[in-house]
């Protein structure tokens, strides 16, 4: 069947265990982070919380996507994408690769 | 009245290349900046800018040149307000029927799994979990934006009309950043066409045409468009004879 096992094929992954199914992963750079809350403002998916500093909820709250709404919207880049969303089973992400910013080939 | 030019000007070749080397085309810094906005500012966006953006959709490649789109431009914060309650409530209704991770909700999980199997594009876990959080009014549909183009498809159109709608959407969003705009994608407007009749009567909208998406076009709040990082995908690469798989 492709790219899928049967298992796989008709499995849809519990959306409320960790290991089935983990939001995306993004860290904030204390150095560069001004603590302006636009990142916490502009989540999609509630998925940072504001408190003095930007910090990243816990499992069931966070909904993280991955989308980087809040890495482009930081005025100091101080948001480090690390992980996108990955479900398991039916919903697996196929033939990803590394985490990168848009390049610009020359040769 | 300014002259607007028909054709792009004539450049050498070689001259282009070593250019496109140094940076990125402006069309391409307006693709690669392009981030849904989901944050705006109350002014309404000026008529013309938005006559201008629909004309870049107008313009849109579509299969055997069938142009088969309807767009429907809401400007009034009444009538955005009203179907966004509507599909607030829905939401809500929807929450009750599939969040089975609510506590007590457990003896839902195999029926909801399998209607995820069946609905396997509207139950992805990331609708799924925008569902309680549109309910709950923490996630907004049109995010307060002032000027909403909602986009129909004619379902005679040649191949996939869905498709050439999508193009002309694109043509849009990317009109609208190119103009400093903001603008983002809302699908999940469709369940106040699907289960409702009242939204498809008011706007006189029957066969042939579909509701297939809306986009939020408004003044952003702050300055949310920039190059993020993001996921690179397999691409198989023949050449020479030879297949080669790039990232």
């Amino acid at each position: 069947m492709g790219n899928f096992s049967l298992r796989e094929f008709f499995k849809i992954p519990d959306y409320d265990n960790p290991n089935e199914l983990s939001f995306g992963e993004i860290a904030f750079d204390e150095t560069k982070c001004i603590k302006c809350g636009m990142c916490a403002k502009i989540c999609p998916g509630a998925a940072i919380a504001f408190d003095i500093r930007p910090f990243m909820k816990p499992f069931p709250e966070n909904q993280c996507m991955f989308c980087g709404c809040c890495s482009a919207i930081c005025p100091k880049d101080a948001v480090i994408m690390k992980k996108p969303l990955i479900a398991k089973y039916f919903y697996k992400p196929i033939e990803h690769g590394d985490i990168k910013t848009p390049r610009l080939f020359t040769d | 009245m300014p002259t607007i030019e028909r054709k792009a000007k004539k450049v050498n070749r070689e001259d282009l290349v070593e250019r496109l080397k140094q940076d990125f085309t402006e069309t391409e810094k307006v693709i690669l900046r392009r981030r849904s906005v989901r944050l705006y500012k109350h002014d309404q966006v000026p008529e013309f800018m938005v006559k201008r953006i629909l004309e870049a959709g107008r313009f849109a490649p579509s299969a055997g040149n069938c142009q088969p789109w309807k767009f429907i431009v809401l400007r009034d914060p009444s009538l955005i307000n009203a179907i966004t309650d509507d599909v607030v409530n829905i939401c809500d209704l929807l929450r009750n029927m599939v969040d089975y991770r609510k506590p007590g909700a457990s003896w839902m999980r195999p029926m909801v799994k399998f209607n995820t199997r069946i609905r396997k594009n509207d139950l992805h876990p990331v609708p799924f979990g925008a569902i309680p959080m549109i309910a709950d009014r923490k996630l907004g549909l049109w995010h307060g934006a002032p000027t909403v183009i909602l986009i129909f498809g004619d379902k005679r159109g040649v191949s996939c009309p869905e498709l050439d709608c999508g193009i002309a959407g694109q043509n849009m969003v990317l009109a609208a950043h190119s103009m400093g705009l903001g603008s983002c994608w809302v699908g999940f407007v469709r369940p106040a066409f699907d289960y409702m009749l009242k939204w498809k009567k008011y706007f006189g909208i029957g066969y042939p045409f579909k509701f297939l998406s809306s986009i939020a076009i408004g003044w952003p709040m702050g300055d949310p468009d920039g190059m993020v990082a993001r996921q690179t995908h397999a691409v198989d690469w023949y050449e020479s004879g030879i297949k080669h798989v790039i990232y």
